[in-house]
């Protein structure tokens, strides 16, 4: 199965800078996942100043340009694992080298036999 | 540039099975996504009762199990796509087609290796990309 495992946090996280041994550890989790083979893809998400939202109503979209200082939780980034089991992805989750405050929601992937009763 | 289209729902609305036809509007508009050349990914997420939520504080992690009903918004899936600008990413996000519907999506940039230029070693960003290479190929 595949799993979407995000990293949210507060806007305020947005304006932290990042520095090159801050990004150390989170490399040699990413060999991790890759030596087990059950990493996909791994992104990281440019800061919500550079994003734009759009909202419908009756069929009109609206923009809104970011930050989106209003949210109370922005997606930073975020893996997609191809595991067996929701434990496997939580047990990797928990590998995740964070220290204090972050959050990762872990969740999955829709596959097309999954609606087979739908349609 | 990558943009990554993000589809928001809510503890109600994820639980709603959309009927056939809204499968197949998506549908149609995958494929133009696709026709166009800038289609890298489109998935939706089961809902959150299937998810969890891992939390790090002081080192350790602590475990909730969906559903989330106390959150205010929910992501209900999402596109990568491939474009030349945000203005074409914005055009392609309001072509969804969400019908009538109320709805919201999240339009994000995703970062490249060379925005980290100056923050990432030159022998990390050489790691990262061989490291790229080998998944991308894998999935292909």
């Amino acid at each position: 199965m595949r799993i979407l495992m995000m990293v949210k946090a507060p806007p305020s996280i947005e304006r932290v800078e990042v520095k090159r041994e801050d990004l150390l550890p989170m490399g040699k989790y990413n060999d991790m996942l890759r030596d087990a083979g059950v990493l996909v893809s791994v992104d990281g998400l440019r800061t919500s100043d550079k994003g734009v939202r759009l909202n419908w109503k009756n069929g009109t979209p609206t923009v809104t340009d970011g930050p989106f200082t209003e949210a109370k939780e922005l997606v930073a980034g975020f893996w997609i694992l191809d595991v067996k089991s929701m434990q496997e992805a939580i047990d990797w989750a928990k590998k995740i080298p964070f220290t204090n405050g972050e959050g990762v929601e872990i969740r999955q992937i829709a596959e097309a036999s999954d609606f087979n009763d739908a349609n | 540039m990558r943009y990554m289209i993000i589809i928001k729902n809510d503890p109600v609305s994820e639980n709603i099975t959309p009927p056939p036809e809204v499968f197949e509007s998506m549908g149609r508009y995958n494929q133009q996504l696709l026709d166009a050349g800038i289609l890298l990914a489109a998935e939706g997420l089961s809902a959150s009762k299937d998810g969890a939520l891992v939390s790090f504080n002081k080192g350790k992690s602590t475990i909730k199990d969906g559903p989330f009903l106390e959150a205010k918004e929910l992501i209900g899936g999402f596109w990568i796509i491939q474009v030349r600008s945000k203005d074409d990413a914005l055009e392609w996000a309001k072509r969804i087609p969400m019908g009538n519907a109320t709805a919201t999506v999240e339009v994000r940039r995703v970062s490249e290796l060379s925005d980290f230029d100056g923050v990432i070693s030159p022998d990390a960003i050489a790691r990262e990309q061989s490291m790229r290479a080998e998944i991308s190929g894998k999935s292909n």
